[in-house]
């Protein structure tokens, strides 16, 4: 039986028999490690975390008003316009269709990264899978508008200024754009794993008062890196759509 | 555009579903007579690692306050470019971190 948080059991206890036959119906019958526990911990937190950013949405949603704006209404605003202008800044015009995928996964990696820091939770991030699977979202939905604008000739991107040097560069260009992938996951996973575990060190070495300094730099990383994860994909995104005039 | 995508999103939710299928895997008989260079190595590839990043982001923040001692108008962006290259650099740090759990795990 592995160790299970309150939510993780909670989940499990209600969910794990569909879960199970789910899984074993799927193509490649899969079987889980712990059957009696196959939603994992990762998996259960993300569950909470995007069912806490749908209520607020909701909430958000029943308080906008074009008249008398609260500050609610505010916030929001507050929000998008940061992503939007740093959108405009970056990929200049067009960039409007890419503000709400971007602010979405701005608001999902912070709320996973800040939500490690209530006893009782883990975050997401903290697992490999998670950032892995943010990274490969991100590489596919810039490669896919990649493709959508310029077509065919998006593959010219990867062959480099010259045509008698693209078999030099293509094989270059091919994996430093996987490498994208790795670099996004590993920054991630990286950062708040290593804060939970420097967290962890000093709280067996003092539990009093130095541990506080150690959590408010995970509030700091988890915003920067969230923060960081959002500036790249929209620096990917303009790399793809960008087109010479 | 977007009806296509939904597609293709949904279609890697269901092919990565398979994460619970993977059991921690068994250890494998390393040379033995050179265990205690395990970590050693570990400690060399992580203090080489932060040292040159140290570095390296200290010559990024120093031109950067330097080019807002010059330019206190061009804050927001000189902010920006701070903040993308230190990140960078710092991942450079953590890569060198995560061998180094990866080397510890052998030992």
């Amino acid at each position: 039986m592995p160790e299970q948080l309150w939510f993780t059991a909670l989940l499990n206890k209600v969910f794990g028999g569909p879960v199970n036959a789910f899984l074993q119906k799927l193509p490649p019958a899969l079987h889980p490690a712990h059957p009696e526990a196959p939603i994992s911990n990762a998996v259960a937190m993300e569950v909470l975390v995007v069912a806490t950013l749908i209520l607020v949405f909701l909430f958000v949603r029943s308080r906008l008003s074009v008249s008398k704006p609260g500050a609610t209404q505010h916030l929001a605003e507050m929000l998008n316009d940061f992503i939007a202008k740093q959108g405009e800044e970056i990929i200049g015009h067009g960039s409007e269709r890419f503000v709400p995928f971007l602010t979405a996964l701005f608001l999902f990696i912070l709320v996973s990264n800040l939500i490690g820091l209530i006893p009782g939770f883990i975050s997401p991030s903290a697992d490999t899978a998670m950032p892995l699977g943010c990274a490969v979202v991100a590489f596919t939905y810039y490669n896919l508008h990649g493709l959508r604008v310029q077509g065919l000739g998006y593959i010219k991107h990867f062959m480099g200024p010259v045509w008698w040097l693209a078999w030099l560069i293509l094989p270059i260009e091919i994996i430093s754009t996987l490498a994208r992938v790795m670099s996004l996951t590993i920054r991630l996973y990286a950062n708040i794993f290593a804060g939970d575990m420097v967290t962890g060190a000093f709280f067996a070495l003092m539990p009093i008062g130095v541990p506080v300094v150690f959590l408010l730099l995970h509030v700091a990383v988890s915003a920067l890196q969230a923060y960081i994860f959002v500036l790249l994909t929209t620096i990917y995104l303009q790399g793809a759509v960008a087109q010479e005039h | 555009m977007r009806k296509t995508m939904m597609f293709i999103f949904v279609a890697m939710v269901m092919m990565f579903v398979a994460t619970p299928v993977f059991a921690q895997g068994g250890g494998e008989a390393a040379g033995s007579a050179f265990k205690w260079a395990i970590p050693i190595g570990a400690g060399i590839a992580i203090g080489i690692a932060a040292g040159l990043c140290g570095l390296g982001q200290g010559k990024a923040t120093a031109s950067a306050v330097e080019a807002l001692a010059r330019n206190p108008g061009a804050r927001p962006g000189i902010f920006i470019f701070l903040l993308l290259g230190l990140a960078l650099i710092e991942s450079l740090g953590l890569y060198a971190l995560v061998i180094a759990f990866q080397i510890m795990k052998m030992h």
